[in-house]
């Protein structure tokens, strides 16, 4: 889980992998200890093949026939085989001829698969079409049996037979190719080229080679590992060129002797092991170091600066704890931070205090980044894994929830709490309801599992629940998957789904950002309207006044984690003491126009139809 | 849904006893005492006596189906469905044979004259493997109830040998020609199929026939064949004890030994080089008759015995061995390794630099390449060593695309082994060498009597002075038993043993 | 549900008469020598003509392909050309040892790569790390190099397991066991691995979605979001991984059978590519596609149904 994906900031649009500085991405890799492995085993394979013909004592296929089978001496570092040729040798110029098959094949595979797949996503359509389907034929194709069959037609050749195997590789670059270039192709960057009137050969060539180019890699050393293992595998079979030394073909002598030499068998095992294993790390490590910052390599100074935070908090538990007391809610100097890959901790919120008593709505307003979500999550206790508390408390009626000397928010003290006490309105409404299940088994189980009523009650308090957030045909919906249903529908069925277990106090993380206008004001409506019926305490996270204005009796203002300022809401409104609610306050008033009339008008929030007018 | 239930049961028993399996699966030979598991070095591709062949394959042969001859184990002939037969005429073209009467095939048919007529009829018309058998027949007639006789276009010295091989299988006239005997064999021999028990490419389960004519044959209740074409998953299985004779290869000799295995050896092949191209089509080199001596040169043949052979074989210059009337010992040594003599040689030639060649090698026989390569490379030759599928290996070297080719042939009588390497028509003469001095020596064996030496020596003698061929050795046959429960009589001429030669130990 | 039904089911024929066609093409070029193979060395020039008039060798390609494809379609495959065993018996007596090595595997790695999968993605921390590495030594060993390996331990060195085949038929359940074991470890340790890592990403993926965490805000157990919600969610891409280890191992098989010596479809496929025996090796091509198309459609039907959007539709 990574830290974005809480973030008030909308999802990027699934673009192409964020591109990081070559040099970046090597540091990750050779300090992911697989990674460091796999470019030296293969820095080392490679060097020895290379320089097979200077260090390799003997050549490949001399035979000492009146010594056989022989074992390691000085003459013969691994000994000789069945036809008494120096296994060493054979295993240092065997492996150009490996290595270099797979290479072909890689490389065949690459050729093949990257033009046409970058030609496919460029221009869609028929020749989109045409390449999936070829695609698919390839892909059910029984690899083996068309090696085999290829074999038979056109003789034993490994180079024919990986040229064979690259072709049936090749829908894997097309692919990666193709899924690159239409994410690119739907970026602004290759329209601006192609106004300047750039040729579409460049525009492929400039930006989309550049965006493929680490995938290609990673696809390219995993391609090169299964080639060696095919190729191995046919040699083994028996259907390799014999009489050229490679890896396979010294496995299919060694199993025959495996009884009586059998470091025959051991050493072009291990040489295959080494180097498939060695080209499939290296795939792996780099695509961690590409596109997983929590992944292997960065996992030990994460961990110490956690166990420093920990130690840290440890030290301080006893410190007074400056809190008044009585709040509902009460959060005091709360700090929340990421351990990094470097070992430091980043700070995103520094210390928040606020508090939230019974019935009454607090507003947390600021930018993306200001912190006012992670606040919120604190309080839910639904901080991704890897935060952590660094400082603070936070206590529901009294109790903590983050004690002094916490790390990390009290599952056991806020898991019960959880859906009975707090509920939770959150941002998206169509990715907050799990897709693969009914509206109505969605709201129904929270009430089953909490409240212990049966389902029939349960369901019909949750048509109930329906009602009283304005949907007409309750019934319905609870038939209903959340594809089916509309946006404003579907945040209306999570504000249904916050308050069903009769909470005392609601966080809502945007409520109304995702719906569109008219929307937007219907759902403050039901917010305001259940608020005031149920004597809801609301935490709203948001970064619009406006909602601020409508809803709120108190704001915090946030910024870069800290608390700009509080108090009443008509008094900040009016006579904002800091720049920053100044300007926050401004862009409101620029962007949304007839907002500023609902601003103007005092007191209390207008209900009903004039909202909607003005913000049509 | 047979095979789907047997699918889930499996699955279910796999999932099972995975972990309890460890010790259940040793020693997976459990069959009665009686049953003698023979593993079998090729697949038996058809029952169909039409298609019948010879080595290997003959003798998978043998349980279901007699012969007219059975041919001992030292080579003699004697009666087995034939109880006598002789040539009418002194141009030995009409040969008459007494049928054994009172013999009956495994479906109930009656052994007769017609049902040896139509078998022969059948195995000339079915385009079989061994047809070359009786290729010289002109016609068959019954001249009796169990009496016919068989007349030859020419003479033909083989046609006894034959008539105890392939040629000489009965299967009941009922049978022959039904597409259900590709899988199903009906005969007279001593066992009878169970097909309940036998899958094709795994294992042939044959059961002792009741009341078979002559029980001294029958030496088994039951005899399983067991296909195992992967060497050494045939020494494993002897050793596991899942089969209880076998043919190894040499390599594998030592360790089935150290088991406690006996290995039986002979000498029933002849491994080497055949020098194909002897006219110079492809390899103008090869058309210099001292080419092909110096060829025969550059060989240490005790050193090929010992590394690939592991010593089971006699190191030899001829391609006739001891079945033959051609044999003569004092061949074996007649091109004495001399590398200096064999690059004189093909300086004399005219080739001081040595030549390249191309040779064909079935993947199953690879360990021979530095045994080829590396001696010819020593005298200046570069073998390309082109690797082939077993199962193309003779239709390669049959292609007359490669100039010499390593091979392992069985050595037959002498005229088994004449139309096998030296005849025009033989896929192992694929340029069609032809010598007339040659040809007057094989015209004279023809017609001369079986047992007289003095044609065939000379025949001997002139192939390995023109060098036909590069022999290496005659190659022992390194069969293995376990000798608790198997005695195993060796078969001259014949890479296994007839299925006669098992005897039951105690 | 039934157009899209139809639809991947017309698709499955497309690519089944693309690949068989392709298939056929291919051999075409290898029959050369079949006749002689048949005959063996003593074959006339006049035997081998008429073997070739037999088998159809004479007839053009085109000729040939119709001929096979009418005869197909009428639900004949044809007999092998060296032994006159029917396609369709050679393949029943082979198709149990195969699909048993490889649906036991694909059974065991199902349910290991999900519990392993499960435990990194939410454990994280260590057992995480252990999967990793173990998936990517696990990936990086082909199948039968793991079988290689097995063989010299539990073959060679501990005579524990037999070293070839000692299936036949009517041979009881400890036959199958002590003949398939091994295998079976081979293409489980080699798939578990690459499995686990791609069920932990799936999980990881779903972990990280919205609705997760607002289910864990309505106070569900985090037993019940896990298996009934996330794991429900991550089934589509790992039921995806299983078809693709399935497709994988059919070719890994055939490798993996010679080093046991198993009498299963590879064996066969080997031995008939080599031999040159066209109807055996169209026999083994036509089901080993079947069998991918049918794994592949049940996979989206198993998807479909997953998914109440394709569900409903």
């Amino acid at each position: 889980m990574s830290e974005h994906s809480i973030s008030s900031v909308p999802p990027t649009p699934t673009g192409p992998a964020p591109r990081r500085r070559g040099g970046e991405t090597l540091r990750r890799l050779l300090g992911n200890p697989l990674g460091l492995t796999a470019v030296v085993l293969l820095g080392v394979i490679a060097v020895a093949v290379l320089l097979a013909d200077v260090i390799a004592p003997f050549d490949p296929n001399y035979a000492d026939i009146r010594n056989i089978l022989s074992t390691p001496d000085l003459e013969h570092p691994l000994g000789t085989d069945g036809g008494g040729r120096d296994i060493l040798s054979r295993l240092l110029v065997g492996g150009q001829t490996t290595l270099l098959a797979a290479l072909l094949c890689a490389g065949v595979a690459i050729v093949v698969g990257l033009p046409t797949g970058m030609l496919a996503g460029y221009y869609g359509g028929l020749v989109d079409g045409a390449g999936a389907w070829v695609t698919n034929i390839v892909l059910a194709l029984p690899g083996m049996i068309v090696l085999l069959a290829v074999r038979a037609a056109v003789g034993p050749s490994v180079w024919v037979s990986m040229i064979a195997f690259g072709l049936i590789l090749s829908p894997g670059f097309f692919r990666l190719a193709r899924t690159a270039v239409r994410s690119v192709r739907s970026e602004l960057y290759i329209d601006a080229a192609k106004v300047s009137g750039l040729s579409d050969a460049r525009i492929l060539r400039r930006h989309v080679l550049s965006v493929v180019r680490a995938p290609l890699i990673i696809q390219g050393a995993l391609v090169c590992g299964v080639a060696i293992a095919v190729q191995s595998g046919l040699e083994f079979l028996g259907l390799g060129d014999s009489a050229v030394p490679t890896w396979g073909v010294m496995l299919n002598e060694g199993f025959r002797s495996m009884y009586d030499a059998p470091l025959n068998l051991f050493f072009p095992v291990l040489a295959i092991a080494l180097a498939t294993s060695a080209l499939v790390l290296l795939g792996n490590a780099l695509r961690d170091a590409l596109d997983d910052p929590t992944g292997p390599g960065s996992g030990g100074a994460r961990a110490a600066a956690a166990a420093a935070v920990a130690e840290r908090r440890r030290a301080g538990a006893d410190e007074p704890d400056s809190s008044t007391g009585g709040h509902l809610l009460e959060v005091r100097d709360l700090r929340v931070g990421y351990p990094q890959a470097d070992g430091t901790v980043k700070e995103v919120v520094s210390g928040v205090s606020l508090t939230l008593d019974r019935g009454e709505v607090l507003g947390v307003v600021g930018e993306s980044g200001s912190g006012k979500s992670q606040t919120a999550f604190s309080v839910l206790g639904l901080l991704p894994g890897d935060a952590l508390i660094t400082g603070g408390t936070i206590r529901i009626d009294d109790a903590h929830t983050v004690a002094p000397g916490d790390t990390a928010v009290d599952q056991a003290r806020l898991r019960p709490l959880r859906g009975k006490r707090i509920g939770y309105i959150p941002q998206e409404p169509m990715s907050n309801l799990d897709p693969a299940f009914s509206i109505g088994y969605q709201l129904v189980r929270p009430m089953t599992h909490l409240l212990g009523i049966s389902r029939e009650e349960a369901g019909r308090r949750a048509e109930d629940l329906l009602r009283s957030v304005g949907i007409t045909d309750p019934a319905r919906v609870m038939r209903s998957f959340p594809h089916e249903v509309s946006g404003g529908m579907a945040q209306r069925v999570l504000i249904a789904g916050a308050i069903s277990c009769e909470p005392d106090l609601v966080i809502a993380d945007e409520p109304t950002t995702a719906l569109d206008v008219t929307v937007q004001a219907e759902v403050l409506d039901v917010l305001r309207d259940l608020q005031a019926r149920m004597g809801l305490a609301v935490l709203l996270v948001t970064h619009n006044f406006g909602v601020v204005a409508d809803l709120c009796d108190r704001v915090v203002v946030m910024r870069e984690g800290s608390v700009v300022e509080q108090g009443e809401v008509r008094s900040i409104l009016r006579e904002p003491q800091e720049d920053y609610t100044r300007t926050l306050l401004d862009a409101m008033l620029a962007d949304k126009p007839g907002r500023a009339k609902a601003l103007a008008a005092p007191a209390t929030p207008n209900p009903s139809g004039e909202n909607l007018e003005t913000t049509r | 849904m047979k095979s789907g239930r047997r699918i889930l049961s499996a699955v279910l028993a796999v999932a099972g006893l995975l972990m309890a399996s460890g010790c259940a699966a040793a020693g997976a030979s459990t069959a009665p005492p009686g049953v003698l598991n023979i593993g079998i070095v090729q697949d038996v591709i058809t029952w169909d006596v039409g298609q019948g062949h010879n080595g290997h394959r003959l003798v998978a042969f043998q349980p279901a189906y007699d012969t007219l001859i059975r041919r001992e184990p030292d080579g003699t002939l004697v009666p087995m469905l034939a109880t006598a037969w002789d040539y009418t005429d002194a141009g030995r073209t009409t040969m008459e044979l007494e049928i054994r009467d009172g013999v009956t095939f495994s479906d109930g048919a009656a052994l007769d004259a017609e049902a040896v007529k139509a078998n022969m009829e059948h195995f000339r018309t079915a385009n079989g493997p061994q047809a070359v058998q009786l290729a010289d027949v002109a016609e068959v007639r019954v001249t009796g109830p169990q009496r016919l006789e068989v007349e030859l276009e020419r003479p033909n010295p083989a046609l006894e040998f034959y008539l105890s091989q392939a040629a000489g299988m009965m299967a009941s006239p009922e049978a022959l020609g039904k597409p259900e005997t590709d899988r199903t064999p009906v005969g007279s021999g001593p066992y009878v199929m169970d097909p309940a028990r036998s899958v094709a490419g795994d294992r042939y389960v044959f059961r002792a026939r009741p009341d078979y004519w002559s029980p001294d044959l029958q030496q088994w209740d039951e005899i399983v064949l067991k296909v195992l074409s992967d060497s050494t998953a045939r020494v494993n299985a002897l050793i596991s004890g899942q089969i209880d004779a076998t043919q190894l290869i040499p390599r594998n000799t030592a360790q089935a030994e150290n088991a406690g295995r006996e290995i039986v050896n002979w000498d029933a092949n002849w491994a080497g080089l055949l020098l194909l191209d002897r006219d110079g089509a492809v390899a103008p080199e090869l058309a210099d008759v001292r080419v092909r001596q110096a060829i025969n040169m550059a060989f240490d043949r005790q050193v090929a015995v010992d590394g690939v052979l592991n010593g089971y074989g006699t190191p030899t210059s001829q391609v006739f061995g001891e079945a033959s009337t051609a044999y003569d010992p004092a061949l074996d040594d007649y091109y004495p390794y001399d590398p200096q003599r064999a690059r004189e040689l093909l300086a004399e030639a005219g080739y001081p630099d040595g030549f390249t060649m191309t040779l064909p090698l079935p993947a199953s026989m690879n360990e021979n390449i530095p045994f080829i390569a590396q001696p010819l490379a020593d005298i200046g030759i570069t073998a390309r060593i082109t690797t082939v599928p077993p199962q193309n290996s003779q239709a390669e070297l049959g292609s007359a695309r490669y100039p010499a080719a390593y091979f392992q042939i069985f050595q037959g009588p002498t005229w088994v082994a004449v139309e096998q390497l030296l005849v025009p028509e033989t896929l192992y003469n694929p340029f069609r060498s032809e010598d007339p001095e040659l040809t007057a020596i094989l015209d004279r064996i023809r017609t001369a009597d079986p047992d007289d030496v003095e044609a065939p020596r000379e025949m001997a003698r002139y192939v390995t002075e023109q060098a036909w061929f590069a022999p290496w050795a005659r190659m022992g046959v390194t069969n293995a038993v376990d000798p608790d429960k198997v005695r195993m009589e060796p078969q001259i001429g014949q890479a296994v043993p007839s299925i006669y030669n098992y005897h039951p130990v105690g | 549900m039934l157009p899209f039904l139809i639809r991947r089911l017309a698709s499955g024929a497309v690519v089944l008469v693309a690949v068989c066609c392709l298939a056929f093409l291919l051999l075409f070029f290898s029959t050369d020598d079949v006749a002689v193979n048949i005959l063996g060395e003593q074959a006339t020039p006049e035997q081998i003509a008429a073997k070739n008039a037999e088998l159809g060798l004479d007839q053009p390609l085109l000729q040939r392909l119709a001929d096979w494809w009418v005869a197909v379609l009428s639900g004949d495959f044809g007999s092998s050309w060296f032994n006159n065993e029917t396609v369709v018996g050679a393949l029943a007596a082979r198709l149990p040892v195969t699909l048993t090595v490889v649906a036991v595997a694909i059974l065991a790695i199902g349910v290991l790569a999900t519990t392993l999968g499960m435990t990194a993605a939410v454990r994280r921390g260590w057992a995480d790390r252990a999967v990793q590495t173990g998936a990517a030594i696990g990936d990086a060993l082909p199948s039968f190099m793991i079988g290689l390996i097995l063989v010299s331990i539990f073959v060679v060195a501990l005579p524990w397991f037999p070293a070839v085949s000692v299936i036949a038929p009517g041979s009881g359940v400890s036959a199958w066991v002590a003949s398939l074991t091994l295998p079976m470890i081979a293409l489980l340790i080699n798939g578990v691995a690459a499995s686990a890592q791609q069920v932990r990403g799936a999980v990881l993926t779903q972990l990280s979605r919205d609705h997760v965490r607002t289910l864990r805000s309505r106070g569900l157990p985090e037993r019940e979001i896990l298996f009934r919600h996330v794991l429900r969610s991550a089934a589509p891409a790992g039921l995806t991984v299983l078809s693709l280890q399935f497709i994988g191992m059919l070719s890994a098989v055939v490798v993996l059978e010679q080093v046991f010596a198993l009498p299963g479809v590879g064996t066969l496929a080997v031995q008939a590519t080599t031999t040159g025996d066209l109807p055996l090796v169209m026999g083994v091509v036509a089901y080993t596609t079947v069998i991918v198309v049918v794994v592949n459609l049940l996979v989206d039907l198993a998807n479909g149904w997953l998914n109440p959007k394709v569900r409903v539709a």
